[in-house]
Formats: structure tokens, C-alpha cells, sequence
């Protein structure tokens, strides 16, 4: 690569990161597509492109960008969001698919996978996936997780009345 | 003449976790911020050395 390309690569992504900070997502999109256009395979300013599209809930164009099999290298990388992106799509089939397929199942995954579940209806697979989480997560979000746990034992609750299911108060 | 009221169950709440992990990766490695990292580093070095006690240098 010549001096003259990587410094203005550094430039690039010296400008993306600012708008990444501040959540400028319009402009950050438009920074990640300046660095592709200099170096196409940089997959850092792809996903970053990725992210601003999901973002500025672009879910289709995300999705599109994702599944074109010129960007199969730069995407190979991405299950969460492509899976999230199908997901927003109420497209839960292939998002669950997406996240099968990814190599490990990590944190963001399971949680989205308790979602997609849960729109598939699967409440007891959700049900038992969700108590896995709750109890190998601390975050700031555990309450939202609880009512999201409450709304598949409602769901349960409702199919079989008479199973064996936990009390809230 | 309004039907007589009667129970529905109500639809539960449901939130989007998921979308938390929908993060930027980490740049500092494109950008050289890794490295002004430890240029912060030597800024200290110099000041541990105006006080006394660098004496690697």
C-alpha cells in the first residue's frame, strides 16, 4: 500500500470514528463508504456501515448489502447483524437460520435468538434459553429481560394451564 | 346496543435486548489511536523523569 493511501485511510477512519462517537450515523455512513471506495476490503469500515444502517433503521438495505455475494468476504463475519437485520424484517425463519449457522453462539446471539424464539412462538425453547441468560448475565437491562421472561411465561401459561411454571409478583 | 364487556388477555410486554449489542468495533487500531496511547504513555515517562524517577532514559 502506498504512504499517500494509508494516511489518507488513517484520515478516513479518523473522521468515521469521530461520527461513530457522536451517533452522526448519516455522516458516518458516508465516511465508511469514502474508505471502501479506497480500500474495498476494509472490514472494519464495512461493518461500521452496516451498524449505521441498522441504526438509521435501514434494515433492508443493511440486509441487501449483507446477503450480495460481492460483499461474502467483508460479511462473512457478521452473523449478529445480519440475523438482527432479518429479525427487524419479520423474517424470524432466517434470522434463527443466521444465528444457527454462526460458528459460536455468543451473548448478543443467545439474547436475539431468545427473541426470534419467542416471535416463533417456541416459548418453551425461549423459556429455558432465557433462564440460561439470566442467569450468566449482569447488565443494566435485567428487568426488561424479566418482563421479556414474564411475556413467554404468559404465553406458556396460556397453552398449558396446568404446567409447572414460576410465579412472579 | 354495546355487546356486554367481557376479559381479553392483553398482549405482554416485550423488549428489544438484542439491540444493545448493535455496536461500532473498536477503531482505535485504524486510526492510530493505539498508538497516541503510547505516546501518552512517554508523556508520563518524560514527567516521571522530571520528577526523578525514570531513569530508563
Amino acid at each position: 500500500m502506498s504512504a499517500n493511501k494509508e494516511s489518507s485511510l488513517v484520515q478516513g477512519y479518523i473522521e468515521l470514528n469521530k461520527f461513530c462517537q457522536s451517533g452522526d450515523y448519516e455522516r458516518a455512513l458516508k465516511s465508511a463508504g469514502k474508505i471502501l471506495q479506497i480500500a474495498p476490503t476494509e472490514q472494519k469500515a464495512f461493518h461500521c456501515k452496516i451498524i449505521c444502517f441498522i441504526q438509521l433503521h435501514n434494515f433492508k438495505e443493511a440486509l441487501t448489502v449483507l446477503s450480495n455475494p460481492k460483499n461474502a468476504a467483508l460479511a462473512a463475519d457478521l452473523h449478529f447483524e445480519k440475523a438482527y437485520t432479518q429479525y427487524r424484517l419479520n423474517c424470524p425463519k432466517d434470522a434463527l437460520q443466521t444465528v444457527d449457522n454462526a460458528p459460536e453462539l455468543t451473548l448478543a446471539l443467545k439474547e436475539l435468538r431468545a427473541q426470534i424464539l419467542y416471535r416463533l412462538e417456541q416459548y418453551q425453547d425461549c423459556y429455558n434459553l432465557y433462564r440460561d441468560i439470566v442467569k450468566n448475565t449482569t447488565d443494566d437491562y435485567e428487568d426488561e429481560r424479566k418482563a421479556n421472561m414474564s411475556a413467554v411465561v404468559a404465553n406458556l401459561a396460556a397453552l398449558n394451564p396446568n404446567a409447572d411454571l414460576p410465579q412472579f409478583e | 346496543l354495546p355487546p356486554p364487556m367481557e376479559a381479553i388477555p392483553c398482549k405482554p410486554l416485550f423488549f428489544d435486548l438484542a439491540c444493545n449489542f448493535i455496536e461500532f468495533p473498536n477503531l482505535d487500531d485504524k486510526t492510530g489511536a493505539a498508538n497516541s496511547k503510547k505516546q501518552g504513555a512517554g508523556i508520563t515517562g518524560l514527567v516521571k523523569g522530571f520528577l526523578g524517577w525514570g531513569s530508563d532514559k
